[in-house]
């Protein structure tokens, strides 16, 4: 019997689906698999039995908490895939202000009649176990189809533990603090070659922190610039939610 | 009094239901409910540094992620005054017609086709009709490839930044893609065919359209907002005063009005407003099957995609081929922050998209406001609802739900933009 798998998306931009969708591959890879739920594609129903549910986005209501519970009782794999679901993303940049004062600010007054629900945004992996790991905002959809690949065949996930750094220096590019600008490959997750680096943009940290990061030496490299504060105020856009975990000093 | 409701509406982005009351064959209340949570980006703008906007508010859609990053750049550049190379205007325009591509051969022939051939999916399209199912993938691809080869990659592009890019295609990459948008041309012209030769619902909506123009562009990129109805134009700076934004209690997206009026954007409102900027040969394909102004069948907004299929892709080659034979430089320009409010607009390929971003004089961010197309659309989409679902309340159940399906997908809405 083929796995039978769905697709679910939480609060996110649905980039990640559609980096996916742009993998020619994928209408072949759908003989080795039932993709047998995808609102984005087709409007049949989400079915009740499923064996790996591949979800995309932050969980940001109480609905996404109960859907969550649900999904990982009946699925034998979950894959997260994107920043919003692996670090809380970019929709967890709000929990940098007040919450409620953001919403204020979005609605007014009208605020409490259309936040139903709402949570302050989390990674799924706070919610619930996850499996896989497919970092990145957007996912590489080669890394994407390897992820699945190997949930497929029952292996399981090989996270990439060393620092943006190492790939940039494979790829022989210029370190940006030598010219100035911040950038926070110096934590980061590797995994992605580098990818904005190569082409001449710094990274913003869009894979996360990398297990083995060492973020003191980090603090001190980008200190010896004078960029401590940009490094961490950068660390914030894709990692707000491990700051709001440890307060204060922060990301230490 | 029934109930008729349809959960997660499939074939559109984001998560949307539809709820129409019935009262003995009466219609007494129909409405798109956007219940995509809301993400509050004008929030999280504020305190970020300049380069970082567009970098957070790009992600409010996957889709036309290229257009968040260049309207919060003109917004920022507008604040700012900063004055970018006749390249940089031209390699934008590139970056703003690839997700056109990608966008309209996505949503015409996977989303919005199977509802005109009566089928759940495009899957089993690609078994039946695989010449189809391949044009279509063939036009996203292309879409794909031409912001990636600008952008640095198909969704969030990477080397767009304030000032200019931190990397240019090259001479040799230009000219073939020329060449492939060239030949695109021929499947942007059978799409207007195919999407031609359906059996289109009558209905004419009441609304207005609006669209930026310029008068010696097809504008997408910067440009004055037009009336169709009213023909005034107004200065993108105005969009604020221009339109009320209200948030309404079944929807977590606000409705916008100009006037206490509904209006359409897109390409319909576009093609409408822009027709002599179309080039002849878009006009030609467009006039075979009986498409000229003035259109005011919302449906007719899958024809009008198709249009500027023809028109993008003819257009993105006399591009490459212009930045291919001409030297210049992309490179971002010398800028200093000031204390100042900016406005951008650009045409999204669902609509006129509005960024404001105000800045105190370290180039901090102190107030943000976004309008994304969908959210201009919805107010019209419920008033176009309304007037429609009455003509065919004597089908089935299913056949009347799909029917208004078929108009919220005509509409091509885009849900994590409306909430954002
Ligand atoms: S800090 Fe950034 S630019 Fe410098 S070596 Fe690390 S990844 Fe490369
Ligand atoms: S270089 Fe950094 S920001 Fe760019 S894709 Fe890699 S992790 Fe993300």
């Amino acid at each position: 019997m083929r796995p039978n798998v769905v697709f679910l998306s939480l609060a996110s931009d649905f980039g990640c689906q559609v980096q996916i969708t742009n993998f020619p591959e994928l209408l072949e890879m759908l003989g080795t698999f039932d993709l047998s739920y995808w609102q984005l594609a087709t409007s049949a129903h989400m079915p009740s039995e499923y064996d790996i549910a591949v979800i995309e986005g932050a969980c940001t209501t109480q609905e996404h908490v109960e859907l969550l519970e649900k999904v990982r009782a009946r699925a034998q794999v979950v894959i997260i895939v994107g920043a919003c679901a692996c670090t809380g993303g970019i929709p967890s940049l709000a929990l940098n202000g007040d919450l409620e004062e953001g919403l204020h600010l979005v609605y007014g007054e009208a605020a409490e009649k259309v936040a139903w629900g709402h949570i302050p945004p989390r990674p799924i992996d706070a919610v619930i176990d996850v499996d896989f790991k497919v970092l990145g905002c957007p996912v590489n959809p080669d890394e994407f189809s390897s992820i699945l690949q190997r949930a497929l065949l029952g292996l399981v996930d090989n996270v990439h533990r060393e620092t943006m750094c190492s790939s940039c220096k494979i790829n022989e590019n210029s370190c940006f603090y030598a010219q100035g600008k911040v950038c926070l490959g110096l934590v980061t997750a590797a995994g992605c070659e580098s990818f904005c680096i190569n082409r001449g943009r710094a990274c913003t940290g869009c894979r996360g922190i990398a297990a083995d990061a060492n973020m003191k030496a980090a603090r001190e490299f980008a200190a010896k610039y004078a960029l401590e504060q940009e490094f961490l105020n950068g660390l914030e856009i894709y990692n707000s939610h491990a700051k709001g975990l440890v307060h204060d000093d922060s990301f230490c | 009094m029934t109930t008729l409701s349809v959960n997660h509406v499939a074939r559109i982005e984001g998560h949307g239901d539809i709820t129409v009351d019935v009262d003995e064959g009466v219609i007494k209340r129909i409405t798109m409910d956007i219940v995509e949570p809301a993400r509050i980006f004008e929030s999280m703008v504020v305190g970020r540094t300049f380069d970082e906007a567009p970098l957070i508010t790009s992600r409010i859609c996957g889709i036309c992620s290229a257009n968040h990053a260049v309207t919060s750049i003109l917004a920022t550049e507008n604040a700012f005054g900063i004055e970018v190379s006749e390249r940089t205007k031209k390699l934008r325009e590139l970056l703003v017609y690839g997700s056109y591509l990608q966008n309209h051969g996505t949503h015409l022939y996977i989303l919005a086709a199977p509802d005109y051939v009566g089928l759940p999916s495009v899957f089993p399209l690609a078994e039946t009709a695989p010449e189809i199912v391949k044009r279509a993938l063939a036009l996203k691809r292309l879409g794909n490839e031409l912001c990636t080869l600008v952008g640095g990659r198909a969704v969030h592009p990477t080397t767009a930044v304030i000032g200019g890019f931190t990397s240019e295609p090259t001479r040799t990459e230009l000219l073939s893609f020329g060449k492939r948008l060239e030949e695109a041309v021929r499947d942007a012209a059978a799409t207007v065919e195919l999407f031609g030769s359906f059996d289109i619902p009558r209905y004419e909506t009441k609304s207005d359209m609006l669209s930026l123009v310029a008068s010696d562009n097809y504008a997408i990129v910067e440009g004055e907002i037009h009336s169709l109805t009213h023909k005034w134009n107004r200065p993108v700076s105005d969009y604020r005063a221009l339109m009320q934004e209200e948030v309404v209690s079944h929807s977590n997206s606000k409705h916008v009005m100009v006037d206490g009026k509904p209006f359409m954007t897109g390409a319909i409102a576009r093609v409408n407003n822009s027709w002599d900027q179309l080039l002849p040969s878009a006009r030609v394909v467009a006039s075979k099957v009986g498409m000229r102004p003035v259109m005011k069948n919302p449906f007719y907004n899958n024809i009008c995609q198709a249009i500027e299929l023809v028109d993008a892709a003819e257009r993105c080659a006399m591009l490459c081929y212009e930045l291919a034979d001409s030297n210049g430089s992309a490179s971002p320009v010398e800028f200093k922050p000031r204390k100042a409010v900016g406005y951008g607009a650009t045409e999204a390929p669902r609509g006129t998209l509005y960024h404001t971003l105000e800045y105190d004089r370290n180039g901090i961010v102190t107030a943000g406001d976004v309008i994304t197309p969908t959210a201009q659309n919805l107010a019209s989409l419920e008033a176009d609802m309304r007037a429609f679902a009455p003509s065919i309340l004597s089908l089935e159940h299913d056949e009347f739900i799909l029917k208004i399906e078929q108009l919220v997908r005509a509409y091509d809405p885009c849900l994590s933009c409306a909430v954002h």
